[in-house]
């Protein structure tokens, strides 16, 4: 049974369309206001930070060293691994803020919100991915830097001391700001890709703490050669932190293999943002 | 103006909205009715591309609704009253919405005032009642002062103030000129709020008329008789295009003849009648009837419950299609 009237014609009087439209810059401040207005973000960037300066200093105070034995280049190292240490601790809490600032619009049906703003869906994945690369960098920066400072009068203390101007300091500092920001965008990705939290942590930590261990643990020639290649591995070498032997490779060549798994991870994402219903 | 045309979502094996084609004009109310599961919401979602059509189309304005340069001022929607995250404050919430667009945090604080959110704008969200949320949710749709509404039970959770002031804000926004399409389950509102009505029953359109006119088909002449002669009477009204029902032992129900008709060849054949009755539908014994066989998930309730108030509902399914054609 069907009841199909042509109704009388609609009121002459039209509404028109004005004002200003979406653009990326646009969408770029909205994540950036959502980043911000979150407690999980204010509570895991501040952990990230006070993980490393706690452990900057506990590893300088309980270091015990007698800087006279010590060759300079040496004392430069020593201040470089207490600075960028809580970077391995770090990696794990941004890693579940990238989940989250996905995975938690899924949850709570925030991505309708968003994809009906934005339809075209890529420039929210984008601009999410900037504003945490972004801010997730300063953060780093900030934590190895702070860092750096409270581990340095400690040491110096003990007789070990850095030129501030050491490109072998700085640039570890710099790395372990540029790898925590990197993974948490790769995380961001797996969290799109899964679009829930508790998979999403699962899937990232997996991937960040796990599957090194696991694969130490195969007993076959061919995984010696792969393990340099895993996302933690390459991204610790990124700032000298070799948790599996001498370094493999150029730090270029870990900034390489961290962009590689970032890649996959955000290609996995936006293949399916674009096809799946959100 | 809303196009959809042979719009067509599969779930699997399920068809959620099957081939479906209307078109919501500006400048008045349209309803959007149906059944849970009827595919109402699914619809909406496709409107605004949350969702991909398997089949056909559906434009606004002229144009798929990705493809528009400013989304939020063409289309204002609320899905449901949870598209939010609890985490955020309602006015961050708003702002991080109105950014995309570059709409300046002065329409943000309108928008609040005209929803009446003063007083929880800067709390979590996740404290927020049902009729907070569902404020909230409109106070987004209105942010862009979009030319087209969509709103999906926008009275659900509200109290009776609220209702009526949904129910003036869209009557106002279509007199604007602007395309205004809402969902409801409550028929009572929509009688009073929309102008037109698109009825959905299993994924297809069953029905697309003013509000008046699908009132009157389903009222076409349902007369209740009250008579000792019930088979007799019955009798006399077998030809033809008249349904006749024994709802008791004396008590008939008869759709297709006048009450004066009934009167007159009861007279003729010297029947006593102890009640002849004209039955008027309410809009929601109109919609019953219209998806009495659409209906996708039916409670299993007593067959009595209806009787007294639903005069149209009680009767066989095979009466009822004869009754609406």
């Amino acid at each position: 049974m069907t009841i199909t009237t042509p109704s009388a014609p609609p009121a002459a009087r039209t509404f028109t369309v004005s004002g200003s439209g979406l653009s990326f810059f646009g969408v770029l401040r909205s994540e950036w206001i959502k980043l911000r207005t979150v407690r999980s973000t204010v509570w895991s960037y501040a952990t990230v930070i006070v993980i490393s300066l706690g452990l900057a200093a506990l590893m300088s105070v309980s270091a015990g060293f007698d800087g006279s034995q010590i060759p300079a280049e040496q004392q430069t190292a020593i201040v470089t691994q207490a600075a960028t240490f809580g970077v391995f601790f770090g990696q794990l809490v941004v890693a579940v803020l990238g989940v989250l600032a996905i995975s938690g619009e899924y949850s709570t049906g925030m991505i309708r919100s968003s994809l009906t703003a934005s339809p075209k869906r890529l420039p929210v994945l984008g601009a999410k991915a900037v504003v945490l690369f972004v801010s997730t960098f300063v953060v780093g920066l900030v934590s190895t830097v702070g860092s750096a400072l409270v581990a340095a009068p400690i040491l110096a203390g003990q007789g070990i001391t850095a030129e501030v101007t050491d490109p072998d300091l700085l640039l570890p500092l710099l790395g372990g700001a540029l790898y925590l920001a990197l993974v948490s965008v790769f995380a961001l990705g797996v969290g799109a890709i899964l679009r829930t939290g508790a998979g999403g942590i699962a899937a990232a930590l997996g991937i960040l703490l796990l599957l090194p261990i696991a694969m130490v643990m195969i007993p076959a020639d061919w995984v010696a050669d792969v393990t340099p290649y895993l996302l933690s591995n390459a991204g610790l070498g990124i700032f000298g932190l070799n948790a599996f032997g001498p370094a493999d490779f150029e730090v270029w060549q870990n900034i390489t293999i961290v962009l590689g798994w970032v890649a996959v991870s955000l290609a996995g994402a936006v293949v399916l943002l674009k096809r799946r219903d959100a | 103006m809303i196009q959809a045309q042979s719009l067509t979502k599969r779930y699997g094996n399920k068809t959620a909205v099957d081939a479906v084609d209307f078109t919501v004009q500006p400048g008045r109310v349209t309803g959007f009715l149906g059944p849970n599961g009827a595919g109402k919401s699914t619809t909406m979602r496709m409107i605004v591309g949350l969702d991909r059509p398997g089949e056909g189309s559906v434009t606004v304005n002229g144009k798929q609704y990705r493809e528009h340069k400013a989304p939020l001022r063409e289309v204002g929607v609320l899905l449901d009253a949870k598209a939010i995250h609890t985490g955020r404050s309602a006015y961050n919430h708003l702002l991080a919405m109105a950014a995309t667009h570059s709409i300046p945090a002065s329409r943000v604080k309108q928008v609040i005032e005209l929803t009446g959110l003063e007083s929880v704008a800067r709390k979590r969200v996740g404290g927020f009642s049902l009729g907070m949320g569902q404020r909230l949710g409109i106070a987004a749709a209105l942010l862009g002062d979009p030319a087209t509404l969509i709103l999906d039970e926008p009275v659900n959770g509200l109290d009776p103030e609220g209702v009526q002031w949904v129910r003036h804000l869209v009557r106002h926004l279509a007199s604007e000129g602007r395309t205004v399409l809402l969902s409801s389950h409550l028929m009572s509102e929509m009688a009073v709020t929309a102008d037109h009505l698109i009825v959905l029953g299993r994924g297809r359109v069953i029905a697309d008329a003013p509000v008046a006119e699908l009132i009157g088909a389903a009222n076409r002449n349902t007369v209740r008789v009250r008579t000792p002669y019930a088979p007799e009477l019955a009798a006399l009204f077998q030809a033809g295009d008249v349904t006749v029902t024994q709802t008791d032992a004396d008590l008939l129900q008869i759709v297709g003849v006048s009450a004066a008709d009934i009167g007159n060849q009861a007279a003729r054949a010297g029947i006593a009648l102890h009640e002849l009755t004209p039955i008027s539908a309410s809009l929601e014994e109109a919609y019953m009837a219209l998806t009495q066989n659409d209906v996708e998930y039916r409670t299993g309730g007593t067959p009595d419950d209806h009787a007294a108030d639903h005069p149209v509902v009680e009767q066989p399914a095979a009466d009822l299609q004869e009754s609406a054609r």
